[in-house]
């Protein structure tokens, strides 16, 4: 924990812009599984289209910096708010049904989304909105990025540590196993399905906010692709869902893993490749993740093991 | 007369969009998987075809056999590899989805890869003209497309209403302890059904190569569109299907030809969004749970 708070100390030394880079951009992807597993791995609501809330984020603050200069780092909190309402509207209607029903309806709701958008004068359509650099020499401009998804991340790895240790938590699995015998022992089920997917959706939306002044532009098609959702959903597989470390490890996985690939190959299509033979190797041989795989048989280290 | 000119080509993408999920209700129907890889398959058939007339300048639509084929061997590989496991019990999980959504990528991937992004369609000699009846004329590559997909979808129907093995697909799709009961090998009629379904997602492709310009990674964008007519119509139903993706087509039509041609695809999106959370089964759907 020191050490990633001291971390951008390096930068005294010369420019490893590249470290800090692989390192914000595992803050930000441990913050979006970690939310996930929320809903999606406590909950069993598997959403492949988290990543509207992610792009409502983005939107909501890179439109204010656009138009009235009050920079994202700032309005950040708001952005996760209106991921919040949005998340809570949203999981009034989608959170009715379950199982493949859920999943057909998060895509139907991110291609809403992403064709909403592709539309919308106001926010620029598909060009999306650009926003302007901030003023930092190269060294340092990705620092203030580096702490707020370290903050981020550090929150979301609390939230979702304290779900899983909370009665809220308790009532989430039992929903996950069995809706009805848990609305039989007295759980309100539909309010605490839909808190849940209304606080998984509060980091992603601020993460959002985060990194669209990061790239310092807003579009759809790089906001709203499946792709990043299909990441967060094998992250926090791969690493074990229902778990509160399985998905940070998952997430430190699969960047090496994409990175390698990227290295290696060069072309992002391979990456796509690779990511969905990923999915189906771990859905076919680890279905209980690395953290859960190593949880069943008893060789999980102990500082590890949160629960 | 503008409005009846608009219907009938939305008819005739509408038996497109009927062959196109068919596969799909088909494979779910049998196994109770919803093979979010089907789009992806349609496209690997395009792209068959779309090659064979590229380099040897062979007609679309004859080369649907071709694409059929080529698909299913595919289809069939994929069975062995990857959901054979899963379709030994009845019950399906969300795990089974996420496992077609991996599918889909890597094809994806793979595809994008090997022939990159672009917008591709194959155009014989008629993709450009039409003929006229009286004032309402029709593009000849809708025409063709729409009534091979008929004709396709109505030798699936008979075949599965009177041939023994479609009795056997009906009968496994309706009670597979039952079909089991009675004698019908339920892993052979899995594996056939999703290799048909595949095959029928190829001869779609091929179809989609002159129609649609098509792309790999715009399957995404199908998934959406074609859960939307099955979903319409009831997962498992054929009869849904085609309905569900006739009168969502012709609406799309209509929406696009007196709104704007941009919202068109909205109305497949917000479909499948309020139908699965009014009515998950749809119109003709069988009971899933």
């Amino acid at each position: 924990m020191i050490s990633l708070i001291c971390l951008p100390i390096v930068q005294f030394f010369g420019n490893y812009n590249y470290v800090i880079h692989m390192v914000l951009f595992s803050f930000l992807y441990i913050t979006m599984s970690s939310s996930w597993n929320i809903i999606g791995g406590y909950g069993g609501f598997i959403s492949i289209g988290h990543n509207v809330f992610f792009g409502i984020g983005a939107y909501f603050s890179g439109f204010i910096y656009a138009r009235y200069g009050i920079s994202p780092f700032y309005t950040a909190v708001f952005a996760g708010m209106i991921a919040t309402v949005f998340g809570f509207a949203i999981g009034l209607i989608t959170l009715r049904v379950k199982g493949p029903s859920f999943i057909i309806s998060s895509i139907a709701l991110l291609m809403i989304f992403r064709t909403l958008f592709d539309r919308w004068e106001l926010v620029g359509g598909a060009h999306g909105i650009t926003l302007p650099h901030n003023t930092l020499s190269v060294e340092w401009s990705k620092i203030p990025h580096y702490y707020a998804l370290l903050i981020l991340m550090v929150l979301s790895i609390y939230l979702s540590w304290y779900v899983r240790h909370s009665k809220f938590g308790l009532a989430l699995r039992s929903i996950s196993h069995d809706e009805i015998k848990s609305e039989v022992t007295g759980i309100n089920i539909k309010i605490i399905k839909v808190t849940a997917y209304a606080l998984s959706a509060y980091l992603i939306g601020a993460a959002g906010a985060i990194w669209g002044d990061y790239l310092t532009y807003v579009r759809p098609n790089i906001f709203f692709i499946i792709l990043i959702a299909a990441n967060m959903v094998l992250m926090c597989i791969l690493g074990g869902k229902g778990t509160v470390t399985g998905p940070i490890i998952g997430t430190i996985v699969m960047i090496f893993i994409n990175e390698f690939i990227l290295a290696n190959f060069g072309a992002s299509e391979l990456n796509i490749f690779f990511t969905g033979l990923l999915m189906i190797l771990t859905l076919l041989y680890f279905p209980d993740g690395i953290i859960g795989s190593l949880k069943k048989r008893k060789l999980l280290p102990g500082f590890l093991d949160w629960g | 007369m503008e409005i009846l000119q608009v219907i009938i080509l939305g008819l005739c993408l509408g038996f497109v969009y009927a062959l196109m999920v068919s596969g799909l209700t088909l494979i779910f129907g049998v196994m109770r998987i919803v093979n979010l890889a089907h789009p992806i398959l349609i496209i690997s058939g395009a792209f068959v075809s779309y090659w064979l007339f590229i380099l040897f300048g062979l007609d679309p639509i004859l080369s649907v056999p071709a694409a059929a084929l080529t698909v299913a061997l595919l289809g069939v590989l994929l069975y062995k590899l990857i959901f054979e496991k899963n379709a030994a019990q009845q019950t399906y999980s969300e795990m089974t989805v996420l496992l077609t959504f991996g599918t889909a990528m890597v094809i994806d991937g793979l595809l994008a890869f090997l022939f990159h992004n672009t917008q591709r369609t194959a155009s014989p000699a008629y993709a450009t003209d039409a003929i006229f009846i009286g004032d309402i004329f029709i593009p000849l590559a809708q025409l063709y497309s729409g009534m091979v997909s008929l004709g396709i979808i109505v030798v699936l129907a008979l075949f599965l209403k009177y041939s023994e093995f479609g009795i056997a697909i009906r009968a496994t799709s309706q009670n597979r302890t039952s079909a089991e009961l009675v004698g019908v090998n339920v892993k052979f009629v899995c594996l056939i059904s999703f290799a048909i379904g595949c095959a029928l997602a190829g001869s779609a492709g091929s179809l989609v190569s002159f129609v649609f310009s098509f792309f790999p990674s715009r399957h995404w964008e199908w998934i959406a569109i074609l859960m939307s007519l099955v979903v319409l119509g009831g997962m498992g139903s054929l009869t849904g299907a085609v309905i569900g993706a006739l009168v969502l087509s012709v609406v799309s039509s209509l929406v696009g030809a007196f709104y704007s041609p941009a919202w068109s695809t909205m109305v497949f999106f917000l479909a499948l969004f309020l139908i699965l959370i009014i009515r998950p089964r749809g119109l003709f759907g069988i009971r899933t749970d």
